[in-house]
C-alpha cells in the first residue's frame, strides 16, 4: 500500500478576486434547509474544471460571497449543495433558474483519489459535511474498479436533514461492493425513519464490528461539524487507522480564497490555499 | 552622490515634477507619508512616522471590482489597472523590511495580487538609514540593520549634515541619475562619517521563536488577554499586518466590492455562519496575533513577521508590549510541550529509528 499523497498550495494563477458571471440553471430542494444549485457560464459551458474536494467562491451581489466545496461537476455545470445558515445562504436559497451569480475558483487542493487507488474507502460524514465528501464518492464510483470495498457512514440530526437521500437509499447501495450505513440523532414517530438512531462515532465503531471491517489497506475520509469531527477522528484512530490514512476537509471563514486575507490561517498554513484537505498526520503537526 | 539635508525639499520638488512623491509629514492628526507639496521643507530625521507606508501599496480600503444588475443580468468590471509611478522618500529600514514581507504575502505562493502588484511596480522606495531609534524600537533583534535597507531602490546614508544616495536597483540607478541632473551642484555636498546608531531594546527573538515552536505558552496569552482590549490599534499601525476583509458598497442595482484592512483581534474576524467561532475568546486571538508574528509566518515564508518598529508598543492603550512578550517567552521556565510539538518529535524519532 503506497502512502496517501496530498498536494498543498496547488491552486495557482487566474484572476484571484474578480468572479466570472454564471447563470443558475437548476435549483432543487434537498431538505427543508438545503438546496442544490447548478450554475454554468452564460454561454452554457462549464465555468472551470475542478478536482474532487476543491472549493469555489459563490458571489451574490449585493449580499456578499461565500466559499463552498464544489459538490459535483457535470459536463457543462458546477453543482453546489448549500445549507441555509446565514445572511448570504438565505439569499442564495431565493435563486431561481436564469438568475445570475458570480463564481470564482477553483481554490484549494483535492482528495487523494490517485494515491488512494487500490484501497478500501471508508467515508464518514455528518449533516452538510456530506457534499464535499460526496465529490470523492462520486469519483470513486465512476472509477469503481480502481478501489476496493466502499463503506459510507452518514448521519444527520433527523431524517429530514439527510442530504442526497436518492443516493443513500437507492443509487449507492446498488453499486458493487458499496455499503451505506445511515443513522440519525433524533427520531420521532412518523418521521419516515426506521433505521439506526445514534451518534456517528459510536455508530461508526458498531459498523466496523458488525461488518468485520479492517483498517489495513483502507483510507478514511471524514467531514462534519466540530463535535462530529472530534469524536469520529478519535473513533477512527481507536479503530486502528494510521493518522496518515485519515483525510479530512476543513472549513473556516474565508474572504480571499488565495491565501492572503489571513482569516483561515492555522499555524503555517492557509486552509483555502494549502487545504482544505489534510491528513490527520499533517494536522497533528499543526498547532491547534 | 551626496545631498545636503537642507536640500531634501529641493530633491522632493525635483522628483515631484514628474510624479507624486510621498514624504514624512502630518495629515489627519497623525504623522505618516503625505504627498509632498512643492516648496515645502522635507525633514527625514527625528521620530519615525506614526503610520507605516503600507497604505501606499495596500490602501486601507481599495475597490476591487464594480458590479451592475440590469434586467436580471449581472455584469462585473475589474478595478485592477496599472498605477501611476510614485516615489516614497525617507522610509526607515524597519518599514522597508516590512515592504519585503508584504511582497512575500501578496506576490508569492501561487497567486499574485494584481492590485498590490500594480502599486508595487509603480513605486520607487528611497530609504534612509536610521539614526534616531526610539526607546521602543527593537528592529535589530528582528534581523533589521539601522544602516541598511536591502529592499529599497535607493538608500540615503546619513553622513551628518548630508545624505549619500546609494542606488540599489535598476530603478534606483535611474532615479539617482535623474536627481543628479535636477540638483546640479546640490548633489555634491560635503560629507561626514556615516552616523551609527543602535536600538536600546534587544528582546531575544530567536530564542522566543524556537520555544514557541515547541512549548505551550497559554499562560502568557491568558495574562496578556486580561488587559488587551482587542481594539486592533496594533494591527492597523503595524507595517506588516496585512489581513483584510472583502465587503461591498451598494447603490440600488449597482455597487462595488472593496477590500479593507481587518484585524485578527476582532471577534467577527473568524466568526462563521451558524455561529461557530474557532477564536471566540480573547486569549486565542492574542495568541494568534503573536504566534503569527513570531512563528507562523516564519513557518510559511522562512522569516518572522515583526520588524521591531515599536509602533504597537508606543500606541497600545493597554500597554501590550511585544518586546516584553518576546522576552517573557524566551526566559520563562520550561513549559509543557504542545501536542503538535510532541507529534513532530515522535515523527522525527520514528524517522531516525527507520534510518538506523
Amino acid at each position: 500500500m503506497s502512502e496517501l499523497v496530498l498536494q498543498h498550495g496547488c491552486a495557482k494563477g487566474g484572476e484571484p478576486y474578480v468572479p466570472q458571471v454564471c447563470r443558475v440553471i437548476d435549483v432543487r430542494d434537498q431538505t427543508h434547509d438545503v438546496k442544490t444549485i447548478r450554475v454554468q457560464t452564460p454561454e452554457g459551458g462549464l465555468p472551470f474544471e475542478r478536482k474532487p474536494g476543491q472549493l469555489a467562491m459563490v458571489s451574490l451581489p449585493p449580499y456578499g460571497e461565500c466559499m463552498f466545496a464544489i459538490a459535483s461537476q457535470g459536463p457543462d455545470y458546477l453543482e453546489f449543495v448549500i445549507k441555509r445558515v446565514g445572511f448570504v445562504t438565505e439569499r442564495l436559497h431565493e435563486l431561481r433558474p436564469g438568475d445570475e451569480v458570480g463564481v470564482r475558483g477553483p481554490y484549494g487542493n483535492w482528495f487523494p483519489f490517485d494515491s488512494a487507488r487500490g484501497r478500501n474507502l471508508v467515508f464518514v460524514a455528518g449533516g452538510i459535511g456530506m457534499p464535499p465528501v460526496r465529490s470523492f464518492i462520486e469519483y470513486a464510483l465512476e472509477h469503481r474498479a480502481d478501489y476496493g470495498r466502499i463503506d459510507i457512514v452518514y448521519s444527520a440530526s433527523t431524517y429530514d436533514d439527510l442530504v442526497y437521500k436518492d443516493d443513500l437509499f437507492q443509487n449507492w447501495p446498488k453499486e458493487p461492493d458499496t455499503h451505506v450505513h445511515v443513522s440519525v440523532y433524533h427520531a420521532t414517530d412518523g418521521d419516515g425513519w426506521s433505521g439506526k438512531v445514534g451518534y456517528t462515532a459510536p455508530y461508526l465503531k458498531e459498523v466496523f464490528a458488525e461488518e468485520g471491517l479492517a483498517t489495513d489497506n483502507a483510507a478514511a475520509v471524514l467531514c462534519g461539524g466540530p463535535s462530529l469531527y472530534r469524536t469520529c477522528r478519535e473513533a477512527l484512530l481507536e479503530l486502528g487507522f494510521d493518522p496518515a490514512d485519515v483525510v479530512t476537509t476543513l472549513e473556516a471563514r474565508m474572504k480571499c480564497g488565495v491565501g492572503k486575507c489571513g482569516r483561515c490561517n492555522v499555524g503555517g498554513v492557509f486552509i483555502c490555499l494549502d487545504g482544505p484537505v489534510f491528513t490527520e498526520a499533517e494536522l497533528a503537526r499543526i498547532p491547534r | 552622490m551626496i545631498i545636503s539635508k537642507d536640500n531634501m525639499g529641493a530633491l522632493a520638488d525635483a522628483i515631484g515634477a514628474t510624479q507624486t512623491v510621498y514624504v514624512p509629514g502630518t495629515e489627519r492628526a497623525a504623522t505618516r507619508f503625505v504627498a509632498h507639496k512643492k516648496g515645502e521643507p522635507v525633514v527625514l530625521g527625528g521620530a519615525n512616522v506614526r503610520m507605516p507606508p503600507k497604505d501606499l501599496l495596500f490602501p486601507a480600503t481599495e475597490k476591487m471590482y464594480r458590479w451592475k444588475k440590469h434586467e436580471g443580468q449581472l455584469s462585473l468590471e475589474t478595478e485592477a489597472a496599472a498605477h501611476e509611478p510614485f516615489t516614497v522618500l525617507g522610509v526607515r529600514p524597519c518599514d522597508m523590511a516590512s515592504v519585503a514581507k508584504l511582497d512575500l504575502v501578496f506576490l508569492t505562493k501561487g497567486f499574485v495580487d494584481e492590485f498590490y502588484q500594480a502599486r508595487r511596480d509603480a513605486a520607487t522606495f528611497v530609504a534612509v538609514t536610521c539614526v534616531d531609534p526610539d526607546g521602543d524600537c527593537f528592529c535589530e533583534a528582528m534581523g533589521v540593520r539601522l544602516d541598511a535597507a536591502p529592499a529599497a531602490d535607493v538608500l540615503l546614508v546619513d553622513r551628518g549634515g548630508a545624505y549619500e544616495a546609494k542606488p540599489q536597483t535598476e530603478k534606483g540607478e535611474a532615479a539617482v541619475a535623474a536627481w543628479a541632473e535636477a540638483l546640479g551642484a546640490g548633489a555634491d555636498a560635503a560629507a561626514g562619517d556615516a552616523v551609527e546608531a543602535h536600538c536600546t531594546l534587544n528582546p531575544a527573538a530567536a530564542k522566543a521563536e524556537e520555544r514557541l515552536r515547541a512549548e505551550d505558552f497559554d499562560n502568557v496569552w491568558h495574562s496578556v488577554a486580561d488587559y488587551c482590549l482587542t481594539c486592533g490599534t496594533c494591527t492597523f499601525e503595524c507595517p506588516t499586518c496585512y489581513c483584510f476583509d472583502i465587503s461591498q458598497d451598494v447603490r440600488a442595482d449597482e455597487g462595488a466590492r472593496f477590500r479593507c484592512w481587518d484585524s485578527c483581534m476582532f471577534t467577527q474576524y473568524t466568526l462563521m455562519a451558524g455561529n461557530h467561532n474557532p477564536r471566540a475568546d480573547r486569549a486565542s486571538r492574542v495568541r494568534q496575533r503573536f504566534m503569527h508574528k513570531l512563528r507562523y509566518f516564519a513557518d510559511r515564508y522562512g522569516e518572522g513577521l515583526c520588524v521591531g518598529c515599536g509602533r504597537c508598543i508606543r500606541d497600545c492603550p493597554a500597554g501590550v508590549d511585544i518586546a516584553a512578550i518576546i522576552d517573557a517567552v524566551a526566559t520563562a521556565p520550561e513549559h509543557e510541550l504542545t501536542e503538535a510539538a510532541r507529534t513532530v518529535q515522535a515523527d522525527e524519532a520514528k524517522k531516525e529509528a527507520a534510518h538506523v
